[in-house]
């Protein structure tokens, strides 16, 4: 009998390959990072139980889900609003079942989906990175708008994607995460790359930490 | 034309995509006490098809694909396409609780 | 001479000293650098004479200066001939300084960047620029076409319309191409564009567009207090007339002021300055677009920089400070090469440094064209006459020593080289010649309204000014300074001052705005002069209009302003009438005896300024044109040599072609057999996937499809058809029930979006009161289908050795997650398409290349075979299953042969519009099987389904043959078809009759199911 073997692959294994792009030279101004090894969970709370699914992902967390366009970054997992009485629950692992823990948290409060698989997660930092979502994003990213734990649930390229803003990188540049269709990861990446190009993009890859 | 999403904040017309009227209400096939409507066709071609043509404010039904995927109840002027009011549809989100008895 | 009147002229006006001195004449400019500039002034201006550039213009090697414009180049190079003319091939000069230069355009750089119908006042010089004049052949001083000119009289508005009109059908191949050639401007290169374009998104709270003195004063003040501010400026260089002009600010020159402004600009980090960005559009909400010339001023973009961005501006208020447009007097001759706007003969000699002439003739009806009077003479030219149709010296001339003349310019002398002399006559008719190489004219001012007019506000008329002021702005837009009516330096800086404040507060900036710089109050008067009578007098210079034109257009009707804007294609050039509008409503106002206001104008729309196609493209071009989305085993398909299909946004396997078949028939073919005889499997992961989930789930599938899902058990899939609410089909497809309160939806590959929008739709305004809730988990599953007589075996290999993958254990329609060998969970469902024995299996998407190499291993000792979406279309169509083509909008359940499905027991979206007395109408169109009687044949989708004998004709047409392969298990072509009546007629021969191929042969009306039609292979 044959081994059978499983690897996870990467949408964006043929897009790039970790290393410098567009402008050579200087700096690169924009940091693309696709982040792996990640368990996603899609929570809706069912109607009338919203309070009943805060609680509880306080609980389990210690931060409450988002009610307005937002991420909360909790023990254990971060909570990004996705729509109205809805959040993702991103958190480190790669298991087969990331939807059985949270049932037992939710117990009937929420329905969850797995969307691990449905997802490319992509960081996006530098100096430049404004510059270069600007020519994607009709988000205004101004500090004043979009600061640090700022959430929207968007359209890049026709294509939604769930935007949010991290701490700030020790360098002070703005860090954002993006949450992209896995099917469209491949044609994203290499929307931001172009967009990016005339800054210089050092491209990487690293597990979710 | 930017529309302020009730969840979202404003955004951009692209995030959107448009219905029509708001207006009409859908019959049912079935009258309260389950019988079938004898005028059904006609109730449900007034719903499908007759439309008012309003120069000025109208109620509008949106849809923010691009965003929270809410549906959204627009009032904008026709004629400037001034956005006067957006709100949410009626079951956006899950604020409001499951009617007793829904479940068949 | 007879008629030469100078000094004092008539009523208030104060003594003229003016100059008649013949030893002035031979003045000349500042001296002059070596080399090409003949009329370059060896002092002054903002150009940078350490920076020579060399360009070539029609191939003549020329130098100018860094801050140099084409334009300004070829001024200071003493070139007066630019180009030809659009209709009558005259020969044109440069006319203005600016964005609105009608006569002037060229074709910048040579091969792929070949750029034509470029503005030289607006192209900035570089190093090695090549410019080449348009319209003309063999060259600009010798073009043959010229003689067009000498038809003027018959080349009328109208012209075209009257004259091509019999026979209509020379329109194509004689009248169009031969007008083209004669008549037209620059060429496009014909290849593709090396460089690349962007789009891009700001936002701010304050918006100020321009950057003369109001838009200055408005960016200082709002960014003062506090306010994110964007100023756009369409120059390279902040400043707009100031650049031009003399004066003071702040009891500063102006070139001191502009220093410090800008220097305070530059520190405010709350100010974002655009310049080479043009605002050319205004939109709902607050939103602007911007033209960003990022790499127009030189050869080639640097690597990765695109040529041009555009730009989507968001800002909570606009001050909008766009100056004004200087407009031409319309008098005989006032389009020979070397009469200029007055206002462009003071920008060449201020800003460039370049003398347009030696000796300069001003004809102005208004004060502010004696400015360039005295420009001129700063500069060391010599005004050789000022002809003021008021006949009256402006207050503050009173003290230059200039020759005034009453009265208008009736005729200019020239050729090619330039103007040689005037022709003045004063109110009595006298005529006097005057000796000049330039002629300056200034008609007054036309305030930039356009922005102000895209939402529909009507500019309004002002008779103190003598032009049209903004009316009603858009929301949250303000007009100030010259774009506002209101022409004096102090009124600019006040006014955008106070718009500037006014624009902060309401954005909620609370810092100090400071105090609104002082300048000078010069005065404004004017008294119009609409037209010189005498000979052919210009109105829009690009688009060849002269003023007799205009009245002909009056004499036949053509009074309101849009159709005098389409007869005689006023204001239609790529200028958009920015000089020539006003002048031409002017005259047709007097035509009609209306006065202007009442005349109107015609409606503006955006773009102000001419947008490249590829800006707009933007990325969306050549590989990117869209977003694409590929399938969980995409690479793993590209690997083996898949081709592919464009499906929406999806690229799909469409067959796997293997080394020596000649064709996609014959892979298709090989794929189909290795299926029906052995196994094979597809990836299907495009179909749409949506978790419903929630206690009502089931409830609200019932309300969404014709059929019952409450009842379904949980461990099964069913069928399920949706319509739409007018009683047709909108989507199918399986759904199965994993738990209690969670159904698994699945929907066409095309329907994913719309019905994820439609779901919510039923969700959240229909039916609020069900507890359900929904997401699409498309993407979060790599599916294939795995299908033929060995699938079962194939399973067995694949799956835990536990699983009980037979009949028993997992029957039709079974649903259930199994364990996979080498630790995997996937989610297993027997379900057919093909018609064969088949499953379809389901594994999250960062797998699906893993299962499909675990496929082939698993497949190998039974040969399995990839096969594309033609070997699945072929199967389903075998099969008699529809799809997108039957599917198409216009068929009912019971046209697809599915009408038992609906049921009676409840409501569902459709239910009661199905029941439509037409859609349920025994002759509808309705599917069945089509065979050619000629095995032979091949048969076209699209055919038209006609009987034998008769006349093919739409009331003999009864159908069409909707999707069409070639069938390997039968051994010759089939289709599914849409016949009336068609359910009735099996066995009945009819025509399938293709217009388009000229086919027509005999078919045969037959089952849609033409392959195991008991369904004994998909239980077995």
């Amino acid at each position: 009998m044959a081994e059978y073997s499983w690897e996870a692959q990467s949408p964006l294994r043929k897009a790039f390959a970790p290393g410098r792009l567009g402008l050579a030279s200087g700096d690169a101004g924009v940091a693309m990072t696709e982040i792996s090894d990640f368990n996603l969970v899609q929570v809706m709370a069912r109607r009338g139980l919203v309070a009943n699914v805060a609680k509880a992902a306080k609980k389990a967390w210690g931060v409450l889900p988002p009610e307005r366009p937002g991420a909360a970054v909790g023990k254990g997992a971060t909570l990004i609003w996705t729509g109205p009485d809805q959040f993702f629950v991103l958190s480190v692992g790669n298991g087969p079942d990331p939807v059985s823990p949270l049932a037992a948290i939710f117990d009937g409060m929420a329905s969850l989906s797995d969307q691990s698989g449905g997802r490319c997660l992509i960081r996006l930092s530098g100096a430049r990175v404004r510059d270069a979502l600007a020519k994607v994003s009709s988000i205004d990213l101004h500090d004043a708008v979009f600061p640090v734990g700022a959430a929207a649930a968007t359209s890049i390229d026709h294509t939604g994607v769930n935007l949010w803003r991290r701490s700030d990188a020790a360098n002070g540049s703005p860090v954002y995460s993006l949450l992209v269709f896995t099917s469209f990861a491949d044609s994203l990446w290499h929307t931001l790359a172009d967009a990016a190009a005339e800054y210089g993009v050092e491209a990487t890859r690293t597990p979710l930490s | 034309m930017r529309i302020a999403c009730p969840f979202c904040g404003e955004r951009e017309l692209g995030e959107f995509t448009y219905l029509g009227d708001a207006a009409p209400k859908r019959p049912s096939a079935f009258a309260a006490d389950g019988a079938e409507q004898p005028d059904a066709q006609d109730l449900f071609f007034d719903y499908v098809y007759l439309r008012d043509n309003i120069a000025g404010d109208m109620d509008e039904r949106w849809y923010h694909g691009g965003g929270c995927r809410s549906w959204l109840t627009v009032t904008r002027n026709t004629t400037t396409h001034e956005i006067k009011a957006v709100g949410a549809a009626p079951g956006a989100g899950a604020q409001k609780p499951a009617k007793a008895g829904a479940t068949s | 001479m007879s008629g030469t009147r100078t000094g004092r002229i008539s009523g208030d006006a104060a003594p003229l000293a003016f100059n008649d001195n013949p030893a002035a004449d031979a003045r000349q400019p500042r001296s002059v650098p070596a080399g090409t500039q003949s009329h370059r002034l060896s002092s002054g201006g903002q150009i940078d004479r350490k920076q020579p550039l060399g360009f070539t213009f029609d191939g003549k090697k020329m130098v100018g200066f860094a801050g140099d414009t084409l334009a300004s180049a070829l001024v200071a190079n003493g070139v007066k001939l630019v180009g030809r003319s659009f209709k009558y091939h005259r020969p044109r000069g440069i006319l203005t300084a600016g964005a609105e230069e009608p006569n002037a355009l060229v074709e910048l750089r040579s091969g792929a960047r070949r750029e034509p119908n470029t503005r030289a006042t607006t192209a900035e010089l570089y190093d090695g620029l090549a410019a080449q004049s348009q319209n003309r052949w063999p060259s600009l001083r010798h073009d043959v076409m010229a003689v067009n000119s000498l038809f003027s009289p018959i080349f009328v508005a109208g012209f075209y319309y009257k004259t091509f009109m019999w026979p209509a059908k020379l329109w194509e191949k004689l009248y169009e191409p031969a007008i083209r050639r004669a008549a037209g401007l620059g060429k496009a290169s014909g290849e593709a564009d090396p460089d690349h374009y962007e789009k891009a998104w700001a936002h701010c709270d304050v918006l100020v567009v321009g950057s003369g003195p109001a838009g200055l004063a408005a960016a200082l003040a709002a960014g003062r207090a506090g306010a994110r501010v964007i100023l756009a400026e369409e120059d390279n260089r902040l400043g707009g007339r100031l650049l031009s002009e003399n004066g003071e600010i702040d009891g500063k020159p102006l070139a001191e002021w502009l220093a410090g402004a800008q220097r305070e600009i530059a520190a405010l980090a709350n100010i974002r300055v655009m310049t080479r960005t043009a605002v050319f559009g205004v939109y709902d909400g607050g939103t602007y677009g911007a033209l960003e010339r990022v790499n127009d001023h030189i050869a080639v973009p640097p690597a990765h920089q695109p040529r041009q961005r555009l730009w989507r501006i968001v800002a909570r208020r606009a001050v909008v400070a766009a100056g004004a447009i200087e407009r031409p007097l319309v008098f005989p001759g006032n389009d020979r090469p070397g009469v200029m706007m007055a206002s462009a003969v003071r920008s060449y000699i201020n800003r460039f440094a370049a003398m347009p002439g030696r000796r300069v003739a001003l004809f102005t009806n208004n004060d502010d064209g004696w400015r360039t009077a005295e420009a001129v003479q700063r500069a060391g030219g010599t005004v050789a006459a000022v002809i003021d149709s008021r006949g009256v010296v402006p207050e503050g001339c009173r003290g230059l020593n200039l020759r005034l003349l009453g009265g208008v310019v009736s005729e200019v002398n020239g050729g090619v080289d330039g103007v040689r002399s005037i022709v003045v006559r004063d109110a009595g008719g006298r005529t006097q010649q005057i000796e000049a190489d330039c002629l300056a004219m200034s008609g007054g001012w036309n305030p930039n309204v356009a922005l102000s007019s895209f939402h529909r506000g009507r500019p309004v008329w002002r008779d103190d000014i003598a032009a049209f002021a903004p009316g009603q702005c858009p929301p949250g837009m303000v007009m100030v300074g010259a774009a506002g009516g209101d022409f004096s330096l102090a009124a600019c800086l006040r006014e955008g001052h106070a718009a500037g404040v006014d624009a902060a507060k309401d954005s909620g900036a609370k810092g100090k705005a400071g105090a609104a710089a002082q300048g000078e109050d010069e005065g404004f008067a004017i008294k119009p002069l609409w037209h010189v009578e005498g000979g052919k007098a210009f109105v829009d210079f690009q688009h060849d209009v002269t003023a007799s034109d205009v009245k002909l257009a009056q004499r036949e009707g053509f009074e309101s302003v849009e159709h005098l804007k389409r007869y005689t294609t006023l204001g239609m050039a790529t200028d958009q009438g920015k000089l020539s509008n006003v002048n031409g409503l002017a005259l047709m106002a007097e035509a009609t005896g209306r006065n202007i206001a009442d005349t109107g104008t015609t409606i503006y729309r955006p773009p102000y300024a001419p947008v490249a196609i590829g800006a707009l493209a933007g990325h969306h071009r050549d590989e990117n044109f869209h977003a694409w989305r590929l399938t969980p085993s995409h690479h793993w398909a590209a690997a083996r040599g898949a081709m592919f299909v464009d499906t929406g946004l999806w690229k799909r396997a469409q067959w796997y072609p293997i080394a020596g078949e000649k064709d996609w028939l014959e892979s298709v073919t090989r794929e189909v057999l290795a299926v029906r005889n052995g196994v094979g499997f597809c990836d299907v992961s495009t179909l749409g996937k949506v978790d419903v989930r929630g206690p009502d789930a089931g409830t609200f599938l019932d309300r969404l499809y014709i059929n019952t899902f409450s009842s379904l058990a949980v461990g099964k899939a069913r069928y399920g058809l949706m319509l739409r609410e007018d009683g047709l089909v909108y989507d199918d497809g399986t759904t199965s029930r994993l738990a209690e309160d969670h159904y698994f939806l699945t929907t066409t590959t095309a329907k994913a979006g719309p019905a994820m929008q439609h779901l919510e739709y039923c969700r959240q305004v229909l039916w609020p009161e069900l507890d359900v809730q929904l997401t699409s988990v498309t993407d979060q599953w790599a599916q294939f289908s795995i299908a033929g007589p060995n699938t079962r075996d194939l399973l067995k290999n694949l799956c835990d050795p536990a699983e009980d993958l037979s009949n028993e254990g997992f029957p039709f329609m079974g649903v259930r997650e199994v364990s996979l060998r080498g630790g995997m969970r996937a989610r297993l469902y027997r379900i057919s398409f093909s018609g064969e024995m088949a499953f379809e299996i389901g594994v999250p998407a960062r797998y699906g290349e893993a299962m499909a190499e675990n496929l082939m291993r698993a497949g190998a000792e039974f040969g399995v075979t990839p096969y594309g979406t033609e070997a699945l279309g072929v199967m389903r169509i075998e099969k008699g299953h529809v799809a997108g083509p039957e599917l198409s909008g216009t068929t009912t359940a019971d046209d697809l042969g599915l009408g038992k499905m609906m049921s009676k027991k409840k409501d569902y979206i459709g239910r009661a519009m199905a029941g439509r007395e037409a859609l349920v109408a025994p002759d509808r169109q309705v599917v069945v099987g089509i065979k050619p009687v000629n095995k032979a044949n091949r048969l076209r989708s699209g055919a038209h389904v006609i009987p034998r004998g008769a006349a093919p004709g739409p009331d003999t047409d009864q159908g069409y043959l909707t999707s069409v392969c070639y069938s390997p298990m039968l051994g010759h072509w089939i289709a599914l078809a849409l016949v009336e009546r068609g359910r009735e007629r099996h066995g009945e021969i009819v025509r399938a009759y293709d217009p388009l191929r000229g086919e027509d042969m005999e078919v045969e009306i037959t089952s849609p199911v033409f392959y195991d039609p008991e369904g004994g292979r998909q239980r077995g």
